[in-house]
């Protein structure tokens, strides 16, 4: 091959190499990134009258030039329920960015007016607009749900100190988290950990859901008056299959709980004011003996056959005074509408 | 009863004895391996006042031995087996002990003409498709530190540019005496990673790399090679229906020629890579997709002028890479900096508990920072000290020439090298501008002893590294980046094998640069601003007690530390008093 010949050859391939790419620069343009914010399109909701009732969805377009931090801000301006949806990006997607009427913590949207605001993150503009919730969102749909509306169920066991002072474990219809009925759960034990339980029998054997994927939600109610420190509330589920639910019927409290048995635990600090709703990944639960090899600790919740609400608090009495703050208050760890959820917790269903 | 027992026994000893012999006799064992006793003590610097958490001064080693065990059962194969005992000082009675397998492989030659290996393999091809990269700022290392350099090669098996990787591999050639003069083979399958459990329902799939390799003596000066290789994951291995593909295809001629006092080699390197994310196994029969694909290529010509006395290497090329080039097995990097991996020495510092970002001292020194998988997207890097070839000459979106030389004279009293290269980005990254690249790194070493014909060595070393990137354009998106490192050393062989070290390394970088964020499938997604202006320092003095080339001890004292200027770190300065014994068996 003489030197022209490679020189030609060379010269094409340079050529070809000066064709061979077609954009101009990549990733996004550093100008638009560092440069001032602009709204390309304004904030469109694909629905302004939702009857979540009926599952429809809110929701949310808007594209502006460069990647930020924005916020959606939802509040009902009857009830003050709130819902706050965050992302960063550059587009605000309505096939993906939804509101499905739930808050982010209760209470709850009701049949109302509903402000939307919509800000981004060190930049001074903000887009509002209003919904109007057509019928609201409920909450029963679940694997299983217990919300006391019919009193306790049947088969219910309630332990609790008898020793104790103004005990309340039972059901209650002054101020519900749903419905009208609720379960109370407190009193005062100055001197002990324990003040009592909730036993209820389960049956979700149909439930195909991996752990990961089912969510145990409840509502709790923490002191309205007087905020106590160090109580929280229990929660035990036990997958134990072989031993009736109610084994010993003398001592008030289902025998699946024993140290023998799979059951799993997670226990709630209850350290707020007025209701709450809980959600929790059945995953994060602990096992309750984690040292007993005799133990196959494999969640699998359709063997899930029962769970236990316990409360307890800590002891304030000068005999054992670890929380000497909390001496002369009452425990209060009321709960309702315990549901199981699959996929998501009930939120954000 | 009791006699007749006795000689059965007798019996059974001395046949089963003779079986044991002659197994022995049959035997071909033999032991290598290395030895290393490893101490060192840290300690924060005496002017460091804004420090009052962290402890003065910590002390930590080990010793350990990589015992290598070659069976030979038959004369074609060899079975090996690297184990390790390594044992931490302060355990006590062996509970800090560690015994483990590092390496296993089996080895042979069928019927004398297929080579294979099964186990432990260290694998290389083209240097755009299967090739571990130097380490930044590893290019003219001083002896001075060269012990910390061989410690972070060999616990990452980092071999002759080679990927450590488990798995199987062939090899076979054939002469012939027409049409060409000999054609070779070479093929793997080796599996990178293993399906793990990502969560309670989820894993993640195999992923294999395999490759072959194709090399044709045309005539004696023509060279005709050939490479292919692919980093794919096995959808069916795991739950998740997404699985990566990236195969690479290189090809090469190499011509030569040249005469009794000079050789030159051209070398023409071109190919292409895809790579692409495959949607499989899809619910309601849906058929198979795929998203993400990129496709690019690159070509390279070399040429390179040597002279047969050995006092002069030229090499001169043009490289062109497409900024969609992917080659996983060429790209991925030694060192990962989003990988979270923390500093050995000093992870936190300052009574504000602030990470310490990695200095160039823990670059020489940690070889836990070092990286030994293969990452099917580009990996993140530090522009200050690697901001032309991230990825080695495989860094996509590179244009440009280069030139390396080796000068030295024939009594090799003074030795010298130099490598520069001018490149420019294919195309804009977050700009339509491109950014300029010039690079220029020189070192030469003077050997004293023997310009002064002494029978002791003594050794003056020097190297410059630099680098600068430029951008220009609108000044939101304009960039200059420049970066030095500056090395001295000195050796001096004060009696028999027994020397005299010290040495210094300086680096500085000081500009401003973006630095580039990828998602899961390497796409950019942002450009972070970032102002550099830092200064790192290593000053080294210890003795070398050398017995043998791999046999020796070296006991030395570093002072290094880093300055920031307008930077949201501290400045940090630390001691380290280290021991090193390293026996070569």
């Amino acid at each position: 091959m003489n030197i022209k010949t490679k020189l030609i050859l060379f010269l094409g391939l340079v050529c070809f190499l000066h064709s061979c790419t077609k954009k101009e620069f990549e990733g996004p343009l550093i100008e638009t990134l560092y440069g001032d914010f602009e709204l390309i399109k304004p904030l469109k909701l694909t629905n302004k009258n939702p009857s979540f009732l009926s599952n429809e969805q809110v929701g949310f377009h808007c594209e502006f030039n460069k990647p930020v931090q924005w916020k959606i801000a939802i509040l009902g301006l009857s009830t003050s329920a709130t819902r706050e949806i965050t992302g960063f990006s550059n587009i605000i997607d309505s096939n993906m960015i939804v509101w499905n009427g739930g808050p982010s913590q209760v209470p709850f949207f009701s049949e109302e007016v509903c402000a939307i605001e919509l800000t981004f993150e060190n930049e001074i503009d903000t887009l509002r607009d209003t919904i109007s919730i057509v019928s609201a969102k409920t909450y029963e749909n679940g694997i299983w749900v217990e919300n006391f509306e019919d009193g306790l169920p049947t088969n219910a066991l309630v332990y609790y100190n008898t020793d104790g002072g103004g005990m309340t474990f039972s059901v209650a219809n002054d101020d519900a988290l749903l419905g009208n009925s609720y379960f109370k759960m407190g009193g005062r034990v100055n001197w002990d950990w324990n003040l009592g339980s909730l036993d209820l029998p389960l049956n979700i054997t149909n439930a195909s859901q991996a752990s990961d994927d089912l969510y145990i939600n409840i509502g709790i109610l923490s002191d309205l008056q007087d905020l106590h420190t160090g109580q929280f509330i229990n929660i035990l589920i036990s997958e134990e299959t072989g031993t009736p639910f109610n084994d010993n019927p003398n001592n008030n409290a289902s025998d699946l709980f024993e140290s023998t048995m799979e059951v799993y635990k997670m226990k709630v600090p209850v350290d707020w004011n007025g209701w709450q709703l809980k959600s929790f990944r059945y995953s994060d639960f602990e096992p309750v003996s984690p040292n007993n090899q005799d133990i196959n600790f494999n969640m699998n919740p359709s063997d899930i056959s029962a769970i236990r609400i316990s409360c307890q608090a800590c002891p304030s009495s000068t005999g054992n005074p670890n929380c000497p703050e909390n001496f002369g208050k009452d425990v209060r760890t009321d709960i309702d509408h315990i549901i199981f959820t699959a996929n998501s917790s009930l939120l954000d269903q | 009863m009791k006699r007749n027992l006795i000689l059965l026994l007798i019996f059974f000893a001395v046949f089963l004895s003779a079986i044991s012999l002659h197994a022995q006799i049959n035997e071909n064992i033999w032991f290598d391996g290395l030895s290393r006793s490893y101490f060192a003590r840290d300690a924060v610097d005496k002017s460091t006042t804004d420090d009052t958490l962290s402890a003065k001064n910590t002390s930590n080693g080990y010793n350990l031995l990589d015992l290598n065990t070659h069976v030979n059962p038959i004369k074609d194969i060899e079975i090996f087996a690297q184990l390790r005992i390594r044992n931490s000082f302060g355990s006590f009675f062996g509970s800090g002990t560690e015994i483990n397998v590092r390496q296993l492989k089996a080895k042979g030659v069928i019927n004398n003409k297929i080579r294979f290996s099964v186990g432990d393999l260290f694998l290389k091809q083209s240097k755009f498709t299967l090739h571990n990269y130097d380490e930044e700022l590893s290019g003219h290392e001083n002896d001075m530190l060269k012990p910390y350099r061989d410690i972070i090669h060999y616990e990452n098996f980092y071999t002759e540019n080679r990927w450590h990787l488990q798995g199987i591999q062939t090899d076979f050639s054939f002469e012939f005496d027409r049409f060409i003069r000999s054609l070779g083979f070479d093929f793997f399958v080796t599996r990178p990673s293993g399906s793990s459990q990502i969560n309670e329902t989820t894993y993640s799939s195999d992923l294999l790399l395999s490759g072959g390799s194709m090399i044709s003596e045309i005539n004696k000066r023509l060279t005709l090679s050939g490479n292919y290789i692919n980093l794919f994951e096995v959808a069916s291995s795991g739950t998740k229906n997404i699985s990566v593909r990236n195969p690479v295809h290189d090809m090469s001629l190499l011509h030569h020629f040249g005469n009794d006092k000079y050789r030159i080699e051209q070398k023409l390197q071109t190919g292409f890579s895809k790579r692409y994310w495959l949607y499989s196994e899809l619910e309601n029969g849906t058929s198979d997709s795929t998203s993400n694909d990129t496709q690019g290529m690159y070509f390279e010509l070399d040429n390179k002028y040597i002279k047969k006395d050995s006092t002069l290497f030229l090499t001169l090329g043009y490289r062109y890479v497409d900024p969609n080039f992917r080659s996983a097995g060429a790209q991925t990097r030694r060192l990962d900096y989003a990988a979270g991996n923390s500093n050995t020495i000093y992870p936190i510092y300052t009574n504000m508990s602030l990470i310490r970002p990695p200095s160039l001292f823990d670059l020489v020194s940690d070889d836990r920072l070092y990286n030994r998988d293969l990452s099917s997207i580009l990996m993140a890097f530090n522009p200050s000290y690697s901001n032309i070839l991230p990825y080695g000459e495989a860094t996509p979106n590179r244009n440009g020439i280069y030139l390396k030389a080796k000068i030295n004279n024939k009594k090799k009293v003074f030795l010298s090298k130099i490598n520069a290269g001018f490149f420019k980005e294919v195309i804009g990254q977050g700009a339509v501008e491109k950014r300029y690249f010039g690079l220029f790194k020189g070192s030469f070493k003077i050997n004293f002893h023997r310009w002064l014909n002494w029978e002791k060595e003594l050794s003056l070393s020097a190297s410059s590294e630099s680098e600068l990137t430029r951008r220009d354009g609108k000044a939101v998106s304009s960039l200059n980046l420049f970066s030095h490192q500056m090395n001295a050393s000195v050796n001096a062989e004060l009696a028999k094998k027994f020397f005299i070290q010290a040495s210094y390394k300086q680096f500085n970088a000081n500009g401003n640069e973006f630095l580039t964020q990828r998602d899961n499938y390497g796409n950019i997604t942002y450009f972070t601003s970032t102002q550099i202006d830092q200064k790192d320092h290593i000053l080294s003095f210890g003795m070398l007690y050398k017995l043998r080339e791999n046999v020796y001890a070296n006991l030395n004292y570093n002072w290094w530390g880093m300055k920031f200027t307008d930077q949201p770190y501290l400045d940090y300065k630390y001691n380290r008093l280290i021991l090193i014994l390293s026996v070569e068996l």
